[in-house]
């Protein structure tokens, strides 16, 4: 059964004549990795908000069409509700940090104790989630004390702690530097193998190309491409929306053109494929 | 520059140990009694038998005498300055320079005003140096404090710190343009303006994503909240409690009515 | 709307997040200007702020507050005069509510109101505690109208009336200009944005 089912959706926020998603109609299966790709302003962040019902609850503004996600219809579901089956992190890792706590222990508890779970409960699922992203070394450092990076785990632990269904990410990376991007990127692929059905908006295409099962390309709040990431980052789509492309096509594009690249094959987006590509030209 | 602005000092004592509500009532017990109490030697009394005591046993003894010494020390050397020579009811006169008298009455209010403030610190010193903000707000909102209160109240201590390390990180950068600190009061104006106006809006426009935060972590789940500490209580602190509130209440009765 | 259910209002997530934040402002404001030794306080801009997007009573907690954690850990002698705190985030919010935080010279009014009630309050706890002469600069204006005969409510009055002014109407502006300088999208995320 899908867990994500879009229909029609089409939400404007409050005063704005421009609809910052307009008429989107998709579907994720329970488990899958799909990737959000957009230019500035396409609409990534948004979509995420819709997908655990911060717009319309939150933002208010004009919605219409469907959202269901695990079920619930999020227009017609509280955002408290909503917080049970999808977990939201995004790109500000000191935003993240609640403040109610003065450690990374309690500051993880912290989602738990707002759901009432039973503290003998807590204890085991803290652990757990602490080992799996890595963060069972700072517990009793205070959470701002941290790097961006792991302020950022600590984000990311704190939603997981609560067992959402579906984990939304909107560009978690994007204000880390190259180790403590490396890091998150690792700690959510884990939680993907580990059959987490995850939702990620993102700019860096060469991570999308490597982690992704499936790539929505975003323009003007309206979805340009839906499919997998081979197919949709090899797009000529993608250059003309402002969205780039991997390095690796961008390289394999420039040997085509050259007739440095077999004419027949498909343009790579991860190194394997291109290193692939340029060993058969040589044969 | 710490991490948050908890005076707390970690020690095995069992006044550490006390349910924070008991020391809460020790404190604001204190405080009312020295305010509100009979006697001119009562704050004095209260700081020297109660408050001192209370802080060995707590063996927080030196830290909390020099913290309220730093506190109160400036404070009361004024309050002694301005009142000995200034206070309205002042007859007596101690002695005598230039145009200014220092009155008995005037000392006498000084430092009666004095003793009470230093009692008043003394006790919130007392409380704070030896409970756990999370200790104290775990169990107040376990006792009906709403969350939303014991939320403000942690975060504030929390972010104080964090804006007083921007301001500072400003100020250097501000001083490093050349702009300076010092100068005259326009100059100093003109150099308030730049320095203030990012730190102020970086910090509010930061609230928006910081509420979505909050609310994804289901901060407000209609949902009766659960705590990960577990902070004892016993029936005898229970009673010490009651018992203060009744001293109180006895106190302020002797000196509105006295015999 | 009930009180409580306004009450409620008032105190939304965002409200929870902009208090701390409100209170930091206070603090930090109020020791730069301190320390560039400047011939004001403006250690209630957050308070006003506060009243102004999210109402009286979320102004008035944000005052108690700053000025608690203010007496805690800067200057106890702040502890006294909490109530002043609280008068203001109040008669910001209820100002706001009138309509008088709109254009500039309304505001300049809210501070005036502002000023009145603080002095009023920081007076009578002036007396109460202190007999007339406090531990701050201004008691020297106040000893010397003491001594040139007028009485000490009178005096402390006085003296109120001629600090108070100056401080509040700077600090209600400079909330304006900082509510000014936020954009209308942000503004209206606050339970009380139509007062902005
Ligand atoms: N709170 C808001 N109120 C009104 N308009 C908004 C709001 N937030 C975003 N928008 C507008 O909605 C559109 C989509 O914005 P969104 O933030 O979803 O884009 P994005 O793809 O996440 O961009 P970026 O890569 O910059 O994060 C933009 O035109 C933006 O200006
Ligand atoms: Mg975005």
């Amino acid at each position: 059964m899908a867990i994500i089912a879009i229909q029609n959706l089409t939400y404007h926020y409050p005063q704005t004549t421009q609809p910052a998603l307009q008429d989107l109609s998709f579907q994720v299966e329970e488990g899958e990795f799909v990737a959000v790709i957009g230019a500035n302003g396409a609409g990534k962040s948004t979509l995420c908000y819709a997908l655990t019902g911060f717009a319309p609850h939150f933002f208010r503004g004009e919605m219409s069409g469907q959202v269901l996600v695990a079920g619930l219809d999020t227009r017609h579901t509280p955002l408290e509700e909503l917080m049970l089956v999808a977990g939201l992190v995004f790109q500000n890792p000191g935003n993240q940090i609640s403040g109610a706590k003065f450690t990374v222990y309690e500051e993880i508890a912290f989602g738990l104790e707002n759901l009432g779970v039973p503290p003998a409960e807590m204890r085991p699922r803290i652990d757990r989630i602490m080992a799996l992203t890595g963060i069972t070394d700072f517990a009793n450092r205070s959470p701002y004390a941290l790097s961006g990076g792991q302020q950022q785990r600590v984000a990311l632990a704190s939603i997981l702690v609560m067992e959402p269904k579906l984990l939304v990410l909107d560009e978690p990376t994007s204000q880390l530097d190259p180790i403590g991007s490396r890091e998150v990127f690792e700690t959510i692929r884990a939680m993907s193998k580990q059959g987490m059905t995850v939702i990620m908006a993102e700019h860096k295409l060469e991570w999308v190309a490597t982690f992704a099962d499936r790539v929505i390309a975003l323009a003007n709040g309206e979805i340009i491409l839906n499919g997998p990431p081979a197919e949709v980052l090899t797009s000529p789509l993608l250059i003309e929306h402002h969205i780039g492309q991997t390095r690796y096509t961008t390289v394999a594009k420039q040997a085509q053109a050259e007739q440095l690249w077999p004419p027949e094959r498909a343009l790579p987006v991860v190194i394997d494929e291109a290193e692939a590509g340029f060993r058969a030209y040589k044969k | 520059m710490p991490d948050n602005l908890s005076l707390y000092i970690e020690r095995d004592s069992p006044l550490q140990r006390l349910n924070p509500l008991t020391k809460l009532a020790i404190s604001f017990s204190l405080i009312l009694i020295g305010f509100l109490g009979p006697g001119y030697w009562l704050a004095t009394l209260l700081f020297i038998c109660v408050l001192v005591p209370l802080s060995i046993w707590g063996k927080i003894g030196p830290e909390f005498l020099q913290r309220t010494v730093r506190l109160i020390l400036p404070l009361a050397l004024f309050l002694f300055v301005m009142q000995s020579l200034f206070y309205p009811g002042g007859r007596t006169v101690l002695w005598r320079f230039w145009i200014f008298s220092v009155k008995l009455e005037g000392v006498q209010f000084a430092y009666l005003t004095a003793t009470r403030l230093m009692n008043m610190v003394g006790a919130f010193l007392l409380l704070l140096l030896s409970t756990h903000p999370s200790t104290l707000m775990t169990d107040l909102t376990r006792r009906g404090v709403s969350p939303s209160l014991t939320y403000i109240l942690v975060s504030t201590l929390q972010i104080i710190p964090q804006m007083r390390n921007k301001a500072n990180t400003i100020i250097d950068a501000q001083r490093s343009r050349g702009l300076e600190t010092q100068g005259s009061v326009r100059a100093r104006i003109g150099a308030l303006l730049p320095l203030v106006g990012p730190l102020v809006f970086g910090s509010l426009v930061d609230v928006e994503e910081r509420a979505i935060a909050l609310e994804a972590r289901a901060f407000k789940a209609k949902r009766v909240k659960t705590s990960l500490i577990h902070v004892p209580d016993s029936v005898r602190q229970r009673q010490v409690r009651i018992g203060l509130v009744v001293l109180t209440l006895v106190m302020i009765g002797i000196r509105l009515w006295p015999l | 709307m009930s009180f409580s259910e306004r009450l409620k209002a008032d105190f939304s997530t965002m409200t929870l997040v902009l208090i701390p934040v409100a209170i930091a402002i206070n603090i930090v404001i109020g020791q730069i200007v301190s320390l560039l030794k400047l011939p004001v306080y403006l250690d209630s801009i957050g308070t006003v702020l506060v009243g102004v997007l999210a109402g009286p009573w979320a102004g008035a907690l944000t005052g108690v507050l700053s000025n608690t954690i203010w007496g805690l850990t800067i200057d106890p002698n702040a502890l006294p005069w909490f109530p002043v705190a609280l008068f203001i985030g109040l008669v910001a919010g209820l100002c706001a509510n009138a309509g008088l935080f709109k254009t500039w010279w309304k505001v300049v009014i809210s501070g005036l109101l502002i000023a009145i009630v603080a002095a009023i309050v920081s007076s009578f706890i002036n007396v109460a505690l202190y007999g007339g002469i406090t531990a701050s600069g201004s008691s020297f204006l106040t000893a010397y109208l003491m001594a040139s005969g007028r009485g000490v409510i009178e005096s402390v009055l006085a003296t109120s009336f001629i600090f108070e002014p100056i401080d509040k109407v700077a600090t209600a502006l400079l909330a304006w200009f900082i509510i000014k300088g936020l954009s209308k999208r942000y503004v209206s995320r606050f339970p009380r944005a139509e007062n902005a």
